[in-house]
């Protein structure tokens, strides 16, 4: 009894499937693929600022009718995906000189890109409304006997200097030691757990000091103020990583110049991506603007990179060539 | 009768002497003796540089270049192409999946899976299935949802192929057992980020990176499971077939394999979950999917991440319950299958097929996508995860102000901070011996040599501060998962409505990546170490809570109901038999607990742990690829020293009372 039930079910759905399965394709719309460009494929950083880079590159490769993928590698592995082809630029890099000399000088597999026109700068910040309280604040020498105003729960009896992310480039340990401050360098980990800490902070107006750096949306959100470290001096060292006593890292940061790389299968490869990429340039005030957008604002990344590119035809006139 | 003579055991060994005569009083001493080392001697003896080997990591940097040079020649080695055919083949793998599940438009995707669940799973199964399909189409997530679900299949396929061959070898012989034992723990305690870098020198970045990845995460459970199975298995059955004429393989084939094979099942099952706590690491390698949601939305999107890492969790467990489902209603031991219904069934299996063709036409004849786009509630979802973030966030509310600051504040003043100070500040000998003369009186001679021979590894390649500091964190961190696990384990165990309620809250916690749940905690308790530890309570203290129920359960009624005639309230049955009962299963809960809240460090390290978590994940960030394997080894020794410890006691119990 039931069987038979089941059989005839099984017969029309059977004989349904058919029929469309026939008829679907052909009402199935095919796209062409529409340029010599192919697929671009951009990697995209976890942070604001490269989101924001990363989508104005991809609407300004869509209007010359590429078709563009965009990967999320982390910032090391990324070099082996460049090397290997399978993700063609970096739009910002913070000077990965270790990758450089391994990737690009040696084996010859990525090739640099130029500067993406982003000047980044590492700094000692604190709020303003604190800068404004203490006006000492202005160069590092006013911090010092003022250290505890910034005691925190894991500082004891010291002030509590919060530092950066662990992925940057960083030597803040050695510039407190070097400085003589009564600092005791805390880290709360990545930089979203970082903006936590300092921005209850900042809303609680309580005083605070920390690693932090431009261009960055956030500046756009809070009114930070930066400390004036001592003037550089000839091989002043800026990444602990380099080993060596603390004399040497008693400088400010350097401005890092931001750099683009691009992996050599795509440099070679002809694509018509290639020097409108290379060409790529624009400021920090453009990368806060939109990063800002993206993250402040949670506009569609696709679309705050469209909005750009509609309200700055000149600039990117000149990176397509025109 | 073991019960009764243990217990006998233990009125003769505890009646005459007082407790502080006994190994409690001596690990008093101990920790006191610490305690003047510290307070005499404090900041005197850190470890020596002439007892340190420090050339390690440069070795292993420059054998990271070595790798990463040969690997980019124009003409690389057969051995790198080896590898790098491997990769393109996994690769190819993942994207063949997803662009038949695109193929498939969404309308195919979901029919399918829901009616494989519903063949073989049954109805309640088919239907968390749908309701699955639903919200990833609800969450705006779908075609990350398939990206992250192609990955998990392939994975968790390749480590079921890998692990259960293994798995069966290791459960029929113990020497092979043995030898693979601490690869497995080597395996699942090293953290990821360790051997992330080569993992991608070798295997490029992609999916197929990211399914070699999780693989060595996954694997350990699946022989470990299989093996414990096929041993399970009783030896007179393994014997009479042995007697009857039956080969090697027959017996393993016709035997062992169909009686383990509900354990075969269950290695299916965990296999599935440790791959799936994979998902956010994959994403880093080029694994896309929801795994690159979470790490991208914590920069720029939190809500975006929590609604990713929800996704997480709904595939987990839709996968969990269908293949538990599947497991139920497919044994052969259970359903009784005559002609007619077998009939039926391959009808129905017809009906199916024909069913998703139907959809799968029916999604091109009305242009469905390949991935779910139309309505999606994810603008809606955002906007209120929105407002509790920017409730979290304000400084200002009661909640922080008043509540979870202060608690925060004292957790690190009052527990994380002295005893960080205290173990990395007492003399190291002091801590060394002390640690050493712990681990002797909690559970004997050969733990004790354990922890020697591994608080020396740490020692030696230069982190005894940093694994110190760690440490201390991981005590704090098994001190509150203990307690809690234990209070809700007990609870559960007592009450339906309990152990209905935390069920799955349990599921949530142990698939939801940590990055994701964290995110309230570093705005509510912003102080660094807090977070850390928050992580880990809320990760290590299901298994706690499982293992307590399970172990109190497990008590036999028989023994209840005596203690329960002779007038013993509720409470006293509790105290007096049940607990004292399950003390194993308890102990084994605390055992797993450390090896969990040491899964956590280096996520710990990513919210403000600092110590070796740092260094492993400043490791694959900055390029120091030495510094993060030694930081991982010296996770590891901490682990398995801690290991050994915790499961000495119930081993030397075990030993005493066959």
């Amino acid at each position: 009894m039931r069987g038979r039930k089941l059989a005839a079910i099984v017969g029309a759905l059977a004989i349904a499937a058919v029929a469309v399965m026939v008829a679907g394709p052909a009402g199935a719309r095919s796209t062409a693929s529409s340029a010599s460009c192919g697929t671009v494929t951009l990697n995209e950083q976890a942070w604001a600022g490269s989101t924001a880079n990363t989508y104005v590159a991809k609407a300004v490769l869509e209007q010359m009718g590429c078709k563009v993928k965009i990967t999320q590698i982390a910032e090391i592995p990324v070099y082996q995906a460049l090397a290997d082809g399978k993700s063609d630029a970096v739009l910002e890099d913070w000077q990965h000189v270790a990758q450089y000399k391994q990737y690009i000088t040696k084996q010859h597999t990525v090739v640099m890109g130029g500067p993406n026109g982003v000047i980044g700068h590492i700094g000692w910040y604190i709020p303003t409304y604190l800068m404004k309280a203490h006006p000492a604040f202005k160069t590092w020498a006013g911090l010092k006997g003022q250290e505890s105003l910034f005691k925190s729960p894991e500082s004891g009896s010291q002030g509590m200097f919060l530092g950066g992310d662990p992925s940057y480039v960083q030597k803040d340990q050695q510039l407190i030691q070097a400085l003589g401050l009564n600092f005791k360098f805390v880290s709360v980990g990545a930089e979203p757990a970082q903006v936590a800490r300092w921005s209850s902070l900042y809303k609680q107006h309580k005083p605070v000091i920390f690693y932090w750096y431009t261009p960055q949306f956030l500046n756009t959100e809070y009114q930070l103020s930066e400390v004036k470290l001592p003037a550089r001096f000839k091989g002043c060292q800026d990444d602990a990583k380099s080993g060596g006593g603390v004399k040497q890292y008693r400088c400010a940061y350097d401005n890092t110049i931001i750099e683009k790389v691009f992996s050599k299968k795509f440099a070679t490869s002809g694509s018509p991506a290639y020097p409108v990429l290379k060409r790529f340039k624009w400021s920090n005030e453009d990368q806060e603007i939109v990063a800002k957008w993206i993250a402040g604002d949670h506009m569609d990344p696709d679309k705050a990179g469209q909005k750009w590119v509609k309200q700055n035809k000149a600039k990117v006139a000149k990176w397509l060539g025109k | 009768m073991a019960v009764a003579e243990a217990a006998a055991h233990r009125v003769h060994r505890h009646l005459p002497a007082p407790w502080w005569r006994g190994k409690a009083g001596a690990a008093v001493l101990v920790v006191i003796a610490m305690l003047i080392a510290f307070l005499g001697w404090r900041n005197h003896w850190a470890w020596p540089a002439a007892l340190t080997w420090d050339s390690l990591s440069p070795y292993l940097d420059r054998f990271q270049v070595w790798l990463s040079d040969n690997r980019n020649l124009p003409h690389p080695n057969v051995v790198f192409r080896v590898f790098n055919g491997f990769a393109s083949f996994l690769d190819d793998l993942v994207s063949w999946l997803t662009s038949l599940f695109h193929k498939l438009r969404w309308s195919g995707t979901s029919t399918l899976g829901t009616l494989v669940v519903l063949r073989f799973g049954g109805r309640r199964a088919a239907l968390g299935t749908l309701l699955a399909f639903a919200s990833f189409a609800a969450l705006g997530l779908w075609e990350e949802s398939i990206e992250t679900f192609a990955l998990m299949f392939s994975a968790v396929g390749l480590s079921l192929a890998v692990g259960v061959p293994l798995g069966v070898l290791a459960g029929r012989s113990s020497r092979f057992n043995r030898t693979i034992t601490p690869v497995l723990d080597a395996m699942q305690i090293v953290p990821a980020f360790a051997y992330l870098m080569p993992v991608v020198i070798l295997f490029s970045v992609g999916p197929g990176a990211a399914v070699v990845t999780t693989m060595i995460y996954a694997v350990p459970p699946a022989i470990r499971i299989t093996a414990l199975g096929i041993r399970g298995v009783p030896a007179n059955t393994v014997e009479a077939a042995t007697a009857l004429g039956a080969t090697r393989w027959q017996v393993l084939a016709k035997v062992q394999l169909p009686l383990a094979r509900r354990m075969l099942l269950l290695s299916v099952n965990q296999t599935i979950l440790f791959a799936l706590s994979m998902v956010v690491i994959a994403g880093l390698i080029g694994g896309a999917g929801l795994g690159d949601a979470v790490t991208n939305g914590l920069y720029t999107d939190p809500a975006r991440a929590v609604l990713a890492g929800a996704a997480i969790v709904i595939m987990a467990i839709a996968l969990d319950r269908a293949t538990e489902a599947m497991a139920n209603r497919t044994d052969p031991a259970r359903r009784h299958l005559t002609a007619e219904k077998s009939h039926a069934l391959r009808l129905f299996t017809v009906a199916c097929t024909a069913a998703v063709g139907l959809a799968v036409g029916l999604g091109y004849a009305f242009h469905a996508g390949a991935a779910w786009a139309r309505w999606t509630a994810q603008d809606w979802l955002r906007q209120y995860i929105q407002h509790a973030l920017d409730y979290i966030q304000n400084p200002g509310t009661f909640l922080f102000r008043d509540l979870t600051n202060p608690t925060g504040n004292y957790i690190v003043e009052h527990g994380i901070q002295p005893l960080r100070t205290f173990f990395i500040e007492t003399p190291w000998p002091a801590t060394y011996l002390g640690l050493v003369v712990l681990a002797f009186l909690i559970s004997g001679r050969r733990p004790a040599l354990v922890t020697a021979l591994m608080l020396g590894l740490v020692g030696v390649i230069g982190e005894w501060a940093t694994a110190m500091d760690t440490f201390s964190q991981v005590l704090v961190a098994t001190l509150l998962t203990v307690i809690v696990g234990f209070v809700l384990g007990v609870w559960a165990a007592e009450s339906r409505t309990v152990a209905r309620i935390l069920r799955p809250i349990n599921d949530v916690l142990q698939t939801l990546p940590q990055l994701v749940y964290i995110i309230p905690f570093i705005y509510l308790m912003p102080v660094s170490g807090v977070p850390g530890v928050v992580a880990s309570v809320l990760y290590a203290s299901p298994v706690m809570i499982r293992l307590v129920q399970r172990g109190i359960e497990g008590v036999s009624a028989d023994t209840v109901e005596a203690a329960t005639s002779f007038g013993a309230t509720r409470f006293q049955v509790l105290l007096k038999v049940k607990i004292p009962q399950a003390r194993d299963a308890i102990m084994l809960g605390v055992n797993q607990a450390i090896i969990m809240v040491l899964a956590v460090v280096v996520i710990g390290g990513l919210v403000g742990s600092g110590a070796l978590g740092y260094e492993v994940a400043q490791g694959l960030q900055r390029n120091a690829f030495g510094q993060g394997v030694i930081a991982s080894l010296a996770i590891l020794a901490l682990g398995i020293a801690l290991d050994r410890v915790t499961q000495g006691r119930g081993a030397a119990r075990a030993r005493s009372e066959t």
